[in-house]
C-alpha cells in the first residue's frame, strides 16, 4: 500500500511535470496573441535532440539545455524532422538522469519518497511557474506580453514592437515544448521512438484553454492531469471493474466538461482570453 | 505546355510494352509496409527479418520495398496503392488495421498477392498470418509463477484484442498451475504505442507489488528498461530485448516470420499461392522464447522444456478443459480443448482474473 501511494506521488509529479513545462511555454504565446498548435512537433523535436545530445555528450543538462536551437527552428516540420534525426536512435535507451534527494523532506513517510525524491527539473517546473505568474503580473515584460496579446495596435502605438515581442514569445514556448519533449526521451522514459510524444502537445493546447489562460490554474490543471493518468492504471491494477477506456478518458472528459463550464459564462471565457488570440495582425497597417 | 503533355503520353505509351517485356527478366516488387519505423527490435524489425529472409532465399528473382512508420488509415491505403501501382506483385501487410483497406485492393488486383498481420477475412489472394504467442506466453508464464516472490505478477498490456487477451490468460493458467497463490493484477495501456504510459503502467504494477511483469505488445524496450531499474523480472514480446534488460529479462516471447513469408513468396512466385489463415505456433518456430533468465534452475527449465515439448508435440493444449471463466462458467469442458475460432475470438477472462476488459 505504501509503495503504491509512493508511486501515485511520484508518478503523477513525473507525468505532470512536461506537460506544465510545455503549457507554461504555451500560455505565454497565446498570451502574445499567437495560437501555437505546433506542440506535439516541437516536443517531439526537443525529445529527439535531446536524446541524441545525451548519446553524443552523456549530460543530461545538455540535452536538456540544447531546446534554445530546437526551439527557433521548428513548427509543422517538427514531427518529421524528430523521425529523420532519430533514425539511428529508434529504440535506443539512455540512463536515467540523477535524483536529488531534497534534505529532510525525502526523510517524511510517503509523501517524501512520492514527491521529494526527483531529479532537478520536477523541482524546477513549479518554481518556473511561480517566476511566470510574477513575471506575467508584476513585471514590464509581462505588461507587454499582455499588451500585444490584448491589443496590437495599441501596443504598436505606444512603441512596442508587436513582431518582435511575439517571435520572443514563440521563441520561448518552442524552448518550453523542446524541454518538455527532451524531459520525457532523457528523464521519465530514457528512451526515444518515433511518435513517443503520443498526442501530449495536444493535452498542452486543451490545458491552456482548460487553465483559462492562468497560470496558478495550469499548475493545477497539470497535476489533476498527472493524477488522473496515474490513478487510472493504479485502478486498473487493482482489478476494480471499471472500463478502463473510460478511465482512461477521464482527464479529456474532464478537460471537455472544465470548458463547457467555462464557455457557459461567455463573457468570463472572453475576459480572460487574451482578445487578440489567433488573429493576423499587421504592422503596416 | 499542351506539347510536353501529349510528348509525354506517347513516351508513356512506347513505354508500355517495354516494361511487359521485361517483366520477365526483371526481379519482382515486393512491397512491405508497416504501422512502425523498424528498431534494433520490436514488431517491424521482426517483420523486417522476414524481409531479409525472403531476399536470401530468392535473391535476385526479388527486390523488396519497405515503407515504414505508417499509421492505419487512409495514408496506408495511399501508400499500398502505390506499391500496386508502382508494380509490386507480393505485399506484406504489417499490422491488423490495414485489413479492410488491403482486402478491397486485393479484390481489385487479382494479379498481386496479399499477406497481412492478423485479421479475420482471407480471399483467394489475400491471407492472414498471426502466431499463436499464447503458446510461448504459457512458458513465460511458468516460469513466472516460478520466480516470483511476492506472489504478483503485472501484465501490462496493449489492447484487449482476442489475441492479447489469449497471452493474458495462458500466463494467468500457466503461473497459477506452479503457483496457486499467484495474483496477476493487468493493466490495459489502450495504445499500440505509447512507451512513457507503458512505463507508468509498469511503476504502477511494480508498486502494487508484481515482482514479475510481462508487456504485452509494447514494441521498444520502456517496460524492460523499468523492470531493469526496479530490480523485477519481465518478460517482452516481439524481439529478444535481453540487452536492455540483462538482469532484469526473465525470457523474450520472439516472433520468427522469416519461414512463412519464404513459403509464402515461393508460392506467390509459382502462381500457386492461396489466401489462407496462417497461424504458426511453437511447433513451426513462428514464436517461441529465447534469452530465458539464468535464475531457472535447471529443474525448473526441464519442466518448461517438457512443456514446450508436449505443446509441439499436440500433447498438451494450453486452453485443455476443465477451464472457466471470470464468472465461473465452464467454457471448456474435461478431456477438451478450447477449439481454434474460439482461441482467436477469445473475449473472457480465466477464472481468478480480476477486473473487466475493456469493451
Amino acid at each position: 500500500m505504501g509503495t503504491t501511494l509512493v508511486f501515485l506521488l511520484s508518478g503523477t509529479l513525473l507525468a505532470a511535470t512536461p506537460l506544465l513545462l510545455a503549457a507554461m511555454g504555451e500560455l505565454i504565446v497565446e498570451r502574445a496573441g499567437i495560437l501555437n498548435l505546433s506542440i506535439e512537433g516541437m516536443m517531439a523535436l526537443g525529445a529527439v535532440v535531446g536524446f541524441a545530445t545525451i548519446m553524443a555528450t552523456g549530460s543530461h543538462w545538455l540535452a536538456l539545455g540544447n531546446q534554445v536551437a530546437t526551439g527557433i527552428a521548428v513548427g509543422i516540420l517538427g514531427l518529421g524532422l524528430s523521425g529523420l534525426i532519430g533514425k539511428p536512435y529508434e529504440g535506443m535507451t539512455v540512463a536515467p538522469m540523477k535524483r536529488i534527494p531534497i534534505p529532510v523532506l525525502s526523510e517524511i513517510p510517503i509523501i517524501g519518497p512520492g514527491l521529494f525524491n526527483h531529479s532537478a527539473l520536477v523541482y524546477l517546473a513549479p518554481l518556473l511557474a511561480v517566476g511566470l505568474w510574477w513575471m506575467l503580473r508584476s513585471t514590464r515584460i509581462g505588461l507587454i506580453i499582455r499588451a500585444v496579446g490584448e491589443s496590437p495596435e495599441s501596443a504598436h502605438a505606444i512603441g512596442y514592437s508587436v513582431l518582435m515581442t511575439r517571435f520572443l514569445a514563440v521563441m520561448v514556448g518552442g524552448f518550453m515544448a523542446g524541454l518538455a519533449g527532451a524531459f520525457i526521451a532523457t528523464v521519465s522514459a530514457t528512451l526515444w521512438s518515433d511518435g513517443m510524444i503520443a498526442g501530449r502537445g495536444w493535452i498542452v493546447v486543451a490545458l491552456v484553454v482548460f487553465a483559462t489562460w492562468r497560470v496558478d490554474r495550469l499548475v493545477i490543471g497539470a497535476w489533476l492531469f498527472g493524477l488522473a493518468t496515474i490513478a487510472e492504471l493504479l485502478v486498473q491494477g487493482a482489478g476494480i471493474s471499471v472500463p478502463s477506456q473510460l478511465l482512461t478518458s477521464i482527464p479529456y472528459i474532464a478537460t471537455i466538461i472544465a470548458i463547457s463550464i467555462l464557455s457557459m459564462d461567455g463573457r468570463k471565457m472572453r475576459l480572460n482570453a487574451p482578445a487578440s488570440l489567433g488573429r493576423t495582425y499587421n504592422s503596416t497597417a | 505546355m499542351k506539347r510536353r503533355l501529349t510528348n509525354w503520353i506517347a513516351a508513356a505509351c512506347m513505354a508500355l510494352p517495354l516494361t511487359g517485356i521485361a517483366a520477365t527478366a526483371e526481379p519482382v516488387l515486393i512491397g512491405l509496409i508497416y504501422p512502425t519505423p523498424v528498431a534494433d527490435v520490436g514488431w517491424a524489425k521482426q517483420l523486417d527479418l522476414g524481409r531479409e529472409a525472403v531476399e536470401e532465399a530468392f535473391g535476385d528473382r526479388v527486390t523488396t520495398r519497405v515503407v515504414e512508420n505508417i499509421p492505419e488509415g487512409p495514408d496506408a491505403s495511399r501508400v499500398v496503392n502505390q506499391l500496386v501501382a508502382d508494380g509490386a506483385k507480393f505485399v506484406v501487410l504489417g499490422s491488423f488495421g490495414y485489413m479492410n483497406d488491403g482486402l478491397r485492393l486485393a479484390q481489385r488486383s487479382p494479379d498481386v498477392d496479399f499477406i497481412h498481420a492478423s485479421g479475420f477475412r482471407q480471399a483467394e489472394n489475400f491471407g492472414t498470418f498471426t502466431a499463436r504467442s499464447y503458446e510461448a506466453f504459457y512458458l513465460a508464464g511458468m516460469a513466472a509463477g516460478m520466480v516470483t516472490e511476492s506472489n504478483t505478477i503485472g501484465i501490462v498490456a496493449a489492447f484487449a484484442i482476442p489475441e492479447v487477451i489469449a497471452e493474458v490468460n495462458a500466463i494467468t493458467l500457466a503461473a497459477r498451475k506452479e503457483n496457486p497463490d499467484v495474483n496477476i493484477r493487468i493493466v490495459w495501456v489502450n495504445s499500440w504505442f505509447d512507451p512513457a504510459r507503458e512505463q507508468e503502467a509498469a511503476r504502477a504494477v511494480i508498486s502494487q507489488g508484481a515482482d514479475v511483469v510481462f508487456s504485452l505488445h509494447q514494441d521498444t524496450p520502456s517496460v524492460v528498461n523499468v523492470a531493469q531499474a526496479e530490480g523485477v523480472y519481465v518478460v517482452n514480446t516481439g524481439s529478444d530485448m535481453s540487452a536492455h534488460g540483462p538482469d532484469a529479462v526473465l525470457g523474450s516471447v520472439v516472433h520468427d516470420w522469416s519461414s512463412y513469408f519464404v513459403e509464402a513468396v515461393g508460392a506467390s512466385l509459382e502462381g500457386n499461392f492461396e489466401g489462407h489463415d496462417e497461424r504458426g505456433g511453437l511447433a513451426s518456430g513462428a514464436v517461441s522464447v529465447q534469452a530465458w533468465n539464468d535464475v531457472l534452475t535447471e529443474e525448473q527449465m526441464a519442466r518448461i522444456n517438457e512443456t514446450e515439448a508436449a505443446l509441439i508435440s499436440g500433447e498438451a493444449h494450453v486452453f485443455a478443459g476443465p477451464l472457466k471463466d471470470q464468472s465461473g462458467t465452464e467454457r471448456v469442458a474435461e478431456g477438451e480443448a478450447l477449439p481454434d475460432p474460439e482461441i482467436f475470438a477469445m473475449n473472457w477472462l480465466v477464472e481468478g482474473l480480476t477486473g473487466s476488459l475493456p469493451q
